[in-house]
Parts: C-alpha cells; sequence; structure tokens
C-alpha cells in the first residue's frame, strides 16, 4: 500500500497519466492536485484505496471573477504524513455537485455547510437541504463574495446609538487625552 | 421613586442573603468563557464571593453572556432565560455584547445584547480578565443589595418590547432544528 510513498514523482506521473490532473507542491508533506469536475468521484475513491484515507474537511472558495466555486477535498495519510489538497472547479451559476458520503460518513455534514453558506447542492445528500448552523436564514449564502455582511448586520440587528460627548471630543481635540474624535 | 425600585422590608433582607449566595449558570457563548475559569479556580477564587457554576438554569441566579452571542445562540438564550426563576441576573462580557465588538458587521452575531434581554452590568474589554470579572461581581453583589439590578423587572415589565426586538432578528424564537424535532 505504501510503496509509492518513497517515489512520490513516480505516483505523481501516474496520476496524472490516469486522471489527468495538475499538480503542485505547497511544501515537502503537503500537494494540491486540482481535477475535472468528472474525475473527482474516481481520483478521491483512488486516493482513498491507497492510504489517503481520512477527510480532513470538503472546503468550497467563491472565485467570483471567473465564475466558479473552488471545491476542496483535503485528505490526509496516516501513514506517511502527506496532505493532499484536491480541488476541481464548478459552475457558479448552477452550483450542483456529487456527494461523496458514501465514501466518507462525515462528509454529510461538510457538504450540508457548504450548501448553506455557499449554496452548492451535493446530488444524492438527501439532507444538504436541512438548515444546520444558520436557521431560518433567507438571504443569499452567506460567504459569497456578492453577499454584503455588514448591510445584512445593519438590517437585522440593530447597533447602539452613542450620544455625542462635545466635553469628551474637547479633550481629545486640546491634546489632554488620546482618541478619536469621529469615532 | 418608580414602582419597579419598591422593595418591601423582606425583600430588602432577601437581597441581602441573595447578593451573598448566587449560582452562576455555566453557559459559555463565546470566547470570553475562557476567562472563567481563572476566576473560578485558585488564583481568584469566586466562591469565596459565594458564587459557584450551576448546571442548570432552574437553579442558577446568575446568567453571563461570554462574548460574541451569535442568532443561533440567541434562540438558546433566550429560551435559557426565561426559564431562569425570579430573581435573575445577567451580565453582558466583553465588547461583543455591548456593540459587537470586532464581529460588528457579522451576519451572524447580534450587535447589542440589551435589545434583547435585560442586562444588569456590562464588563467591557476584548476579553475582560479576571481581576476585571470579580469586580463585576463584585459591583453586582453591590447593586443586588441596594436593589438596583432589577433587570428581571424589567423584563415583565417592557416583555412585548423585548419580544417585538427578539423576532425582529430572529424572525422567530422557536427552535426548530433536527434534534428538537
Amino acid at each position: 500500500m505504501t510503496s509509492f510513498t518513497n517515489n512520490i514523482q513516480e505516483f505523481f506521473e501516474r496520476l496524472k497519466t490516469l486522471y489527468n490532473v495538475e499538480l503542485s507542491e505547497i511544501d515537502s508533506k503537503q500537494f494540491k492536485i486540482i481535477a475535472e469536475p468528472d474525475k473527482i468521484l474516481p481520483l478521491l475513491a483512488y486516493l482513498k484505496e491507497i492510504g489517503y484515507s481520512h477527510l480532513s474537511i470538503l472546503t468550497c472558495v467563491d472565485w467570483i471573477e471567473q465564475k466558479k466555486f473552488e471545491l476542496v477535498y483535503i485528505l490526509f495519510n496516516w501513514s506517511n504524513g502527506i496532505t493532499f489538497l484536491v480541488s476541481t472547479f464548478i459552475d457558479r451559476d448552477k452550483p450542483v455537485f456529487y456527494t461523496v458520503k458514501d465514501m466518507w460518513p462525515t462528509a454529510e455534514y461538510y457538504e450540508r455547510d457548504v450548501h448553506e453558506f455557499f449554496g452548492v447542492e451535493f446530488e444524492g445528500n438527501e439532507n444538504c437541504k436541512k438548515p444546520m448552523i444558520l436557521e431560518l436564514w433567507n438571504d443569499l449564502p452567506p460567504l459569497r463574495k456578492d453577499f454584503d455582511p455588514l448591510k445584512y448586520s445593519k438590517e437585522h440587528y440593530p447597533d447602539r446609538e452613542y450620544e455625542k460627548d462635545a466635553i469628551h471630543e474637547a479633550r481629545i481635540v486640546r491634546g489632554d487625552i488620546r482618541g478619536d474624535v469621529n469615532g | 421613586m418608580s414602582k419597579i425600585d419598591e422593595r418591601s422590608v423582606w425583600e430588602k433582607i432577601a437581597d441581602q442573603l441573595r447578593s451573598r449566595s448566587m449560582w452562576m449558570l455555566h453557559y459559555c457563548t463565546g470566547c470570553g468563557a475562557v476567562e472563567l475559569p481563572p476566576s473560578m479556580t485558585s488564583r481568584f477564587d469566586m466562591e469565596r464571593l459565594g458564587m459557584g457554576p450551576m448546571a442548570t438554569p432552574r437553579q442558577a441566579d446568575i446568567f453571563l453572556i461570554t462574548g460574541y452571542l451569535s442568532a443561533k445562540t440567541l434562540r438558546r438564550v433566550i429560551y435559557t432565560y426565561e426559564k431562569m426563576a425570579d430573581p435573575k441576573y445577567v451580565i453582558g462580557f466583553g465588547s461583543c455584547t455591548i456593540n459587537g465588538g470586532i464581529y460588528y458587521d457579522s451576519y451572524s452575531t447580534i450587535n447589542r445584547l440589551d435589545y434583547y434581554i435585560p442586562v444588569d452590568l456590562y464588563i467591557a474589554g476584548c476579553m475582560p480578565r479576571p481581576e476585571a470579572i470579580l469586580n463585576a461581581f463584585n459591583q453586582l453583589m453591590e447593586m443586588i443589595r441596594k436593589g438596583e439590578a432589577n433587570g428581571w423587572k424589567r423584563y415583565k415589565e417592557n416583555y412585548e418590547w423585548y419580544k417585538q426586538n427578539q423576532l425582529r432578528s430572529l424572525g422567530e424564537v422557536i427552535v426548530h432544528d433536527e434534534f428538537h424535532e
């Protein structure tokens, strides 16, 4: 199972030919693999089979300018301590992907999390649409880049109103105390 | 003197006794909870003030909102606060409960705690050190003895206002999740 670990370059060549992936090195223990969306499931199954069996997290990155969501599966190998960041780009306007909860049951919750915060749907995960962290959410998914958290906060959670303290401000202007007059 | 501040002789005596035996609900909402273990244990030793952690809201007298409060937690906080028996006192920890702190623009944390439940005392700081917490506890005891810590009376008196604010921010206070249904 761990024969490839001594010769990581050879293993990378094999991945490139089998799954047509792009590889880059982050450091000696972490590597990033970018694959096409339709190659992700067989690639993850293969990596799980050869020892990268720990799904640390499944997360998502919003690349709003490229109109893509990047799904990142972080896999860890307990026998050699190597981490793979397996990522793929899906369409931002129609964010639908496949579930991996049959490979890693824990992925069900990561997928619900990604669905809630980015709006990505995972086919095959029936619980995907149940609310988990945000309850009664009725706006854009909050971690999308086009969501304005300050505006939402101002609308929903009223702020404390402070009274203007002229004497305090005068003392700041005079230099008695440090502070911000317009703050 | 308004009606809310009026106390009978017995209530004054009861307040003296209450202030010396306050049980704190062991419920931590945010990062400020990390300052509680040093306040409880030997160095600052909260118990010499007659305070101790308590497991259930029905037995507790003080409710500490330790740090930022998300909308999801606020629902549970309101549940818990309403479960607590009178008299009950609320202390808001840190700048997050005062004006949102560094989470002022967060989509899920509230900006002002006393909009939703009455707060008797705020401790400023991010986070307040155990010295500040002990100071606040002393202050709260003093306020109880003087009859100034009457947030629980204000909650009864202004229940509609508080409810309306809770509904405005939360939509619905009732918790719907897969663990409750």
